[in-house]
């Protein structure tokens, strides 16, 4: 129907394809060890993972400076709160304070910078003091302790509500306009609008305490009495078990905004050229809306994902407390509440470092899908 | 072979654009085909030739539907096929075996985020009928397709197509519609949004494709000089109708609705003296709000009383062998004459 008017094309026919591998000179015979070592340097520099890599490298930095800020500049200092109590035990006060900041593994009276390089340096070491609460326990060790059942319950969610969220809403798409795609907006538009605290609370209130069919008592903690932790089924299902609810808890928002996002996108996939084009050329349905819609379609959730994953990540804190399940954010709950400044300032540092790393696979992942990614980064 | 490989019989295509409110954007088109035939369809823009063109494979996007006639297609086995009774699969294994397509813009015809071999691949294996293709038997025959259109198998199909150039896109995409060697081949504006240097090579190579494997091709345009050269047959197409057809030396030589002479005269001539170019008065009229009788009369220089009453009808005026026969939808057919100054007359 449309007749597009003469407009003159940019390229002329036999146009060199956009893409360049490297931009490099050939190697020639005088090059000396320096000029191959540059040239590994700018090949190194040009890929996009090394780039990224570094990106996220920079992002890490800025949360530990920030939290290392936040806890110089807050009032009460642990040292004295630390040699205050061992003070009270019984210690003399400049032995008590000796004790603390060996403890802390920080000097109360250099200066910002000195403390500050002195914290780069055990954030390069991995050494972030120990925990006041329990001196004798390395704060590392204590966050490791809780953090995998956050992440577990927390990454179980995201895939969870990735496929669920991602099946329906291209469902969705395909039916626009029948009642399937009214009832699934409004069952969408309501999980992302109610938070997740809310939504788990009324499925434990309803479940457990009206119809009486959710075992929530037994629900509560990582496993249940008696079973020990290792590479077997039972475990794993125990660990699964207790995770429940939580991974609910989790799924719900980013389930819904994945629904209604991949709705969105799936419509704008559908009415493409190439989408008409693979219907002419007869291809199976199931290729067409898997290989051809599906995969284009899923390319701007994708970035949706990672950035899901931070938001949960942060609101684990609620969750966890809600459904008695000893993750990472209730330890931090906990370490706030006994001001042990040192876990706290390490579990917000994990913490952010692992969605930084979830977010940086995730844009991995992205370029490997879409092969257009690396040349408009090339192009910038 | 005297059946005709596609017969159109009263096909009318429509547009939903409310509840119970539609737009008819082709209405009762009659055409034979026979093998080995080119034909052109003709038209201003909106005039329903990309409609029809689709219509031919029953490729109409969401709210266009067929509402009535018949399309029967002779297919490679002997057989002959109503393509409107076809069920979902019959109809799956039919496109681009038996007719195929090549797109206007073929800018985004290709997936973007698969490699061009791919592609080939995805076709040749959903109509493989038990065959196996193996990656290599893919690039192979995808190899000696992509070199029928002078593009370099190496580095096209490792590519994705972001990395071509729009030429290089559209002769690749020629390339994937003759991959199942298929009978029939519509083009709808096959070089348009192309450079003048790639559309000549690209009218060459359709004409050499023709020559070998002997398709027959539609050709959907709205360039009267790349009608003119590739097509043995035209329609002129208008507001939803065919209202001239015949063979292409009949319409060029003598069009016989003023429709068709003003087109014509609306181009350069390549030889001779140039006159000035003579363009048609108006606007082709909205599918909304149609005139009554011929819908040209708003903008005809012979229009009478009868034009603006009565439907017209395309009225034969020479008879020839396998469709070429000339016939016009005009009852002033006789004024019409080849001369510019009359053609379009305000």
């Amino acid at each position: 129907m449309t007749a597009p008017a003469a407009a003159p094309p940019p390229e002329a026919g036999s146009a060199k394809p956009a893409s360049r591998k490297s931009v490099e000179p050939q190697p020639s015979v005088a090059d000396g060890p320096p000029r191959i070592a540059a040239r590994v340097l700018r090949r190194v520099w040009a890929s996009y993972a090394f780039r990224r890599i570094l990106q996220s490298v920079f992002v890490v930095w800025l949360v530990s400076t920030i939290t290392f800020l936040l806890m110089h500049f807050m009032p009460g200092d642990p040292i004295e709160i630390m040699a205050g109590r061992l003070n009270s035990a019984g210690m003399s006060h400049e032995q008590a304070m000796a004790t603390a900041s060996n403890i802390v593994n920080y000097d109360p009276d250099a200066g910002v910078w000195t403390q500050y390089l002195g914290f780069l340096k055990g954030l390069v070491t991995l050494d972030l003091g120990n925990s006041l609460t329990n001196p004798s326990k390395s704060v590392l060790d204590h966050v490791m302790e809780y953090l995998p059942w956050t992440l577990f319950a927390v990454g179980a969610g995201v895939v969870l509500a990735t496929v669920v969220g991602l099946s329906i809403g291209m469902a969705m798409a395909y039916r626009r306009g029948s009642a399937f795609d009214h009832v699934m907006t409004s069952i969408g538009s309501f999980l992302t609008g109610v938070p997740n605290y809310i939504l788990i609370a009324a499925v434990v209130v309803i479940g457990f305490t009206v119809l009486g069919v959710l075992p929530f008592l037994d629900m509560r903690g990582r496993v249940s009495a008696g079973v020990e932790p290792g590479f077997n089924l039972v475990f794993f299902g125990d660990a699964l078990f207790h995770a429940f609810l939580p991974i609910i808890a989790f799924a719900f928002t980013a389930t819904g905004s994945f629904m209604l996002n991949m709705k969105a996108a799936t419509t704008e996939v559908l009415t493409e050229d190439y989408v008409t084009v693979a219907q002419a050329r007869g291809l199976k349905p199931g290729r067409i809306s898997r290989g051809y819609v599906g995969r284009n379609a899923m390319l701007p959730i994708i970035p949706q994902v990672a950035l899901q994953m931070g938001t949960l990540v942060g609101g684990s804190i609620v969750i966890e407390q809600i459904l008695d399940y000893p993750g990472a954010g209730q330890m931090l709950m906990q370490a706030i509440g006994n001001r042990d400044y040192p876990v706290v300032q390490a579990a917000v540092i994990v913490l952010a470092t692992s969605v930084v790393i979830a977010s940086l696979i995730v844009d991995l992942v992205l370029v490997k899908i879409d092969p257009r990614i690396k040349n408009q980064d090339q192009e910038a | 072979m005297t059946d005709p490989i596609l017969r159109v019989r009263d096909l009318s295509i429509a547009y939903r654009t409310g509840r119970k409110e539609s737009v008819t954007a082709v209405s009762g088109v009659d055409l034979d085909l026979y093998e080995g035939q080119s034909l052109a369809l003709v038209g201003e823009s909106g005039c329903g030739k990309t409609t029809l063109g689709l219509g031919l494979l029953r490729l109409l996007p969401g709210l266009g539907e067929i509402t009535s006639g018949s399309l029967a297609y002779r297919l490679k086995d002997g057989s002959t096929a109503d393509l409107l009774q076809m069920r979902k699969e019959q109809l799956r294994r039919f496109r681009w075996n038996e007719a195929a397509m090549v797109f206007q813009g073929a800018m985004n015809a290709f997936n973007p985020v698969i490699k061009i071999w791919e592609h080939f691949a995805d076709t040749l294996r959903d109509h493989a009928d038990g065959k196996k293709w193996t990656k290599a038997a893919v690039e192979a025959r995808a190899g000696e397709l992509l070199e029928t259109v002078r593009l370099d198998p190496d580095r096209v199909l490792q590519s994705y197509p972001h990395e071509l150039s729009g030429g290089m896109k559209q002769r690749a995409l020629i390339a994937l519609a003759i991959a199942l060697d298929p009978q029939v081949l519509v083009l709808d504006e096959p070089t348009t949004a192309l450079d003048l240097l790639t559309q000549r090579s690209i009218v060459q190579q359709l004409h050499e494709l023709r020559k070998r494997f002997g398709f027959t091709m539609v050709f959907i345009t709205h360039d009267l000089g790349l009608a003119a050269e590739l097509a043995d047959r035209v329609a002129t197409m208008y507001a939803g109708r065919i209202i001239e057809t015949g063979s292409a030396r009949d319409i060029f030589h003598g069009p016989k609705h003023p429709y068709t002479a003003g087109l014509i005269n609306a181009v350069m001539p390549v030889k001779g003296d140039r006159p000035a170019l003579e363009s048609i008065p108006g606007y082709p009229p909205s599918l909304k709000a149609m005139p009554d009788g011929c819908a040209f009369n708003p903008r005809c220089a012979f229009a009478t009383d009868e034009c603006r009453r009565d439907r017209i009808e395309l009225d034969l005026l020479t008879e020839r062998p396998l469709g070429m026969t000339h016939a016009a939808a005009c009852l002033h057919h006789d004024q019409v004459r080849f001369a510019r100054k009359e053609a379009a007359n305000v």
